[in-house]
């Protein structure tokens, strides 16, 4: 049989999956040979995957192929397109480094822990991301969305005994489920239209409904696939599901799950959709921009360092979401090279964040891994006993933080670029928009940074404030060698971007219509520069290079002046208090309190002050304090939703009133006017 | 040609017997004995029988006459008297209480005899004018049968009288076959007929139970069982 190589070889990263996963059942009892497979096999299955969709990205044109399962009318088609791919790079890339991570991760768990269980559902949820990410047909992607999300669930659950995980996996399901719900009919509506469930028959399908039908199909695709991307208000499941889960998983939820609602709103807004109405693209850039700010300001409260890298999820797909709503806007606008320009700023920060968020992901991981704790306060000092980690931990924070050279400020800066063109686009006041969603984002990068400063300083600098975190041990060799393929891949990332761009040049002429890389391209190949005639240029590689020889220079000063100079060792000024200790540490709480004051209205913090003394007020003998935040989501949006579907289903509850006739009469009425309304029509 | 043999004829004599069928319906809607309604739900399957035997006999139907003959046999003989014989044992009131009274409920069954007619009326095809004729009018009583007998369970408080009623809707669905198609393919008619044999043995069983449990056959009581 003659097949192409992208389609062969995916069948074969499909069938390694299916391999770990049948392999996970069948060492069920034996956990050790559980781990190794289950988790060895996916690395494989994740190399094959990365050649599949490099292969179709380079190939050019899409290669679909029909799974021999499914019927006539509902066909188990795969399509392999540019966007599919792109989405496949980033999901196998993180698997390799995922799966490699969780084969010494695991190893303490194997004696208490059903490794079996876990290695299936993870192969499972594996399968069905890249099913969901090459689906070309609404039928067979909603069964592999439903699939990935139930997975996804029993693997959140997986430490089923503490409640936390529990609670936050029926909260996972429930809004995963009415996420799906409106992406349920959204698809009816576009196959009411279109006469079948095929994508392909949905190209540009949208733009052809009727201006209200339009509207409909966009906000329930947004709200559907917004729900499982975190947009918020609909992400208050995120911080509660992830960090619950063990640490690879929460990296796999965090770097590529979430992603799957950003690749179908990809998908509609890219492929269904011609030209969407300009309100559309206003309503998805401004759903970024509260969505980036809401997370990072909740990041930088919290004090669980999963948690904290969870709300910066929310953020950073809000970064992704202000990307794509500019690309909307200009394509309303018919600027199709800005558009262009804003789209890849949108799908490079996916790639990034994917691995960035990754790499801290497994980073906590590490560090809760040997000191059993979450909490930052705890930690302290770490930096001399993992040093490796440390290392990593930092370029993923400087990445995400998004300063240069690395990964995460190209995407940014590209952003920043697009947003900065987007107001000579128009004279109506929608111009507004993108100088405010600029600075908007320059204040969430800001934040961020604050936000990591935090996250690195506490947990790892100084001394430790904790036993667990004084006697600490470095991560074993396998999770150090996955957490420095992602770190590898953020510095390449950086300062490869300018050839790294030539990847979306057939993802934007597939939904564009044009290649954009060559006018992305400045300076030999060492540039970046934002396509249009006098926006900036940058050069990463460049900013490093400038950076290495600072460094160097600093470093000769030094040097030289520490010859010269004589060095003399003393105690640290203690203030007149009997020596230093871990408690007199500059804490994560006292870090944030500032922009605590600064953002009270948001957080509405509450603080409770308790000292108990016995002679005098000014010697206290113990001190009490406590201090929490209002969760506004929940407490304001949530929860008087939650009231009245209470209130509602207790008025319903009258019609179940258990009576036969009063049932009789239900369906007998609904008898009568059935045929009436039959007959009518 | 002899007036036996005419189906124009046949015609007439069937929808003056579906007329029949309906009076009765209706008439059993409107009353209250437990005994008399058995009694006309017998009479109303004799000429159900004797409408399968009518349209066997002008269309050379011959599976029809063994469909007429069972319903002679379960629904005219045996249903009545396992019936009659329940009522006997378990001693209850001879009365009826429906939920509306008898006035109201045959002004109901008036109206869903209308319902009936414009649901029927959409099924008649102007090219096939001969078939229809017939078809028309016993689809129309057909379907009237139906609700006013759906309206029935929902009237009647008592098990035992629910019983019936649902056996007169049942008698409904037999006329709507018969007369639309002819009847339906014997095995099927056989299975129906038994279906009803063994539903009026377990809802007799079941009637006595619930008058054990709860020292009452009112269903409403059944309204304990909720959670």
């Amino acid at each position: 049989m003659n097949m192409p190589l992208p389609v062969a070889l995916f069948q074969l990263g499909l069938l390694v999956y299916l391999a770990g996963a049948a392999a996970a059942l069948l060492a069920w009892r034996r956990p050790q040979k559980a781990r190794l497979a289950a988790f060895g096999l996916p690395v494989l299955g994740g190399v094959v995957q990365l050649a599949a969709s490099a292969a179709a990205l380079s190939g050019g044109s899409a290669s679909v192929w029909t799974l021999p399962l499914g019927t006539a009318l509902f066909p188990w088609t795969v399509r392999l397109d540019p966007l599919s791919s792109y989405f496949n790079l980033a999901l196998s890339f993180l698997v390799i480094a995922i799966s490699l991570y969780s084969l010494d991760y695991l190893r303490d768990m194997e004696e208490h822990r059903n490794l079996g269980a876990m290695g299936f559902f993870y192969n499972l949820l594996l399968l069905s991301l890249t099913l969901v990410f090459t689906a070309a047909n609404a039928f067979f992607f909603l069964i592999a969305w439903e699939v990935m999300a139930l997975t996804a669930f029993c693997l959140v659950t997986f430490e089923h005994e503490k409640e936390e995980a529990r609670s936050a996996g029926v909260l996972f399901l429930i809004m995963s489920h009415a996420g799906t719900g409106m992406l349920l009919a959204a698809f009816l509506m576009l196959a009411a239209a279109a006469g079948n469930l095929d994508f392909a028959s949905f190209h540009l399908l949208a733009s052809r409904l009727s201006a209200p039908q339009q509207a409909v199909v966009f906000l329930l695709f947004f709200l559907g696939f917004g729900v499982k991307a975190g947009v918020v208000p609909l992400h208050i499941w995120l911080p509660d599901a992830h960090p619950v889960a063990p640490s690879n998983i929460s990296a796999l939820m965090s770097g590529i799950v979430i992603k799957t609602g950003i690749y179908g709103m990809a998908r509609v807004f890219f492929d269904f959709y011609g030209a969407p109405p300009l309100w559309a693209g206003t309503v998805v850039l401004a759903a970024g921009v509260v969505t980036a700010l809401v997370g990072v300001l909740y990041a930088l409260m919290e004090h669980d360092l999963k948690r904290l890298l969870a709300y910066h999820s929310i953020e950073n797909i809000g970064i992704i979401l202000m990307g794509f709503g500019a690309a909307l806007l200009f394509r309303a606008l018919g600027y199709a090279n800005l558009a262009a320009i804003a789209l890849v700023a949108g799908l490079y920060h996916t790639l990034n964040h994917a691995i960035f968020k990754g790499l801290l992901f497994l980073g906590a991981g590490s560090v809760l891994h040997s000191t059993g704790t979450r909490n930052m306060e705890h930690m302290g000092g770490l930096i001399r006993r993992m040093p490796a980690t440390a290392l990593f931990f930092l370029i993923g924070a400087v990445a995400i933080s998004g300063l240069p050279p690395l990964n995460g400020f190209v995407s940014e800066w590209l952003t920043y670029q697009a947003l900065l063109a987007g107001f000579g686009t128009t004279q109506s006041l929608t111009r507004l928009m993108f100088p405010i969603a600029g600075s908007l984002l320059a204040l969430t990068a800001a934040l961020a940074a604050a936000c990591f400063v935090k996250a690195f300083a506490i947990p790892f600098l100084a001394l430790p404030r904790s036993d667990a975190a004084r006697s600490a041990k470095e991560a074993p060799l396998a999770m150090q060698a996955a957490m420095g393929i992602l770190a590898a891949a953020c510095i390449a990332l950086g300062l490869g971007a300018s050839w790294f761009v030539k990847v979306f040049d057939p993802i934007t002429e597939q939904a564009l219509g044009i290649r954009i890389s060559a006018s992305l391209v400045a300076g030999r190949g060492f540039a970046l520069s934002a396509g249009a005639p006098h926006s900036g240029t940058v050069s990463t590689a460049g900013i490093a290079l400038f950076l290495v020889a600072l460094g160097a220079a600093a470093g000769y000063l030094v040097s030289r002046l520490a010859r010269s100079q004589r060095r003399s060792t003393g105690p640290v000024w203690d203030c007149g208090l009997p020596g230093l200790t871990a408690d007199n540490e500059y804490t994560a709480t006292a870090f944030s309190k500032p922009l605590r004051l600064i953002f009270s209205v948001l957080y509405r913090p509450r603080r409770e002050i308790q000292a108990e003394y016995e002679v005098s007020p000014y010697y206290p003998k113990a001190i009490h304090f406590e201090s929490e935040i209002e969760p506004t989501f929940e407490k304001h949006v949530y929860g008087p939703l939650k009231d009245w579907i209470l209130g509602v289903a207790r008025r319903m509850r009258a019609i179940q009133a258990g009576s036969v006739h009063a049932y009789l009469a239900y369906i007998f009425v609904t008898l009568i006017l059935l045929l009436l309304f039959e007959v009518r029509g | 040609m002899h007036t036996f043999q005419d189906p124009q004829f046949g015609d007439k004599v069937v929808t003056l017997m579906a007329a029949l069928v309906l009076v009765l319906q209706i008439a059993m809607a409107g009353q209250r004995w437990i005994v008399t309604n058995i009694r006309i739900f017998a009479a109303q399957s004799f000429l159900l029988a004797a409408m399968a035997f009518t349209i066997a006999w002008f269309n050379h139907a011959a599976h029809l006459y063994v469909a007429a003959g069972l319903t002679l046999l379960v629904k005219v003989v045996l249903v009545p008297i396992l019936l009659e014989r329940l009522v006997e044992r378990i001693g209850i009131r001879r009365e009826i209480d429906p939920i509306v009274n008898a006035p109201l409920s045959v002004l109901i069954s008036g109206g869903l005899t209308l319902v009936g007619y414009i649901i029927a009326e959409s099924f008649q095809r102007p090219e096939q004018a001969g078939v229809a004729a017939l078809g028309h009018n016993a689809l129309a009583v057909a379907i009237s049968l139906f609700l006013i007998g759906f309206f029935m369970t929902i009237n009647r408080r008592k098990a035992l009288t629910q019983v019936l009623a649902l056996l007169c809707l049942e008698n409904g669905l037999f006329l709507a076959a018969i007369s639309l198609t002819y009847g339906m393919p014997l095995i099927v008619e056989l299975g129906v007929l038994f279906d009803v044999l063994v539903a009026v043995l377990v809802l007799g069983i079941l009637v006595y139970r619930i008058r054990e449990t709860f020292e009452s056959m009112d269903v409403s009581r059944l309204r304990r069982l909720r959670g």
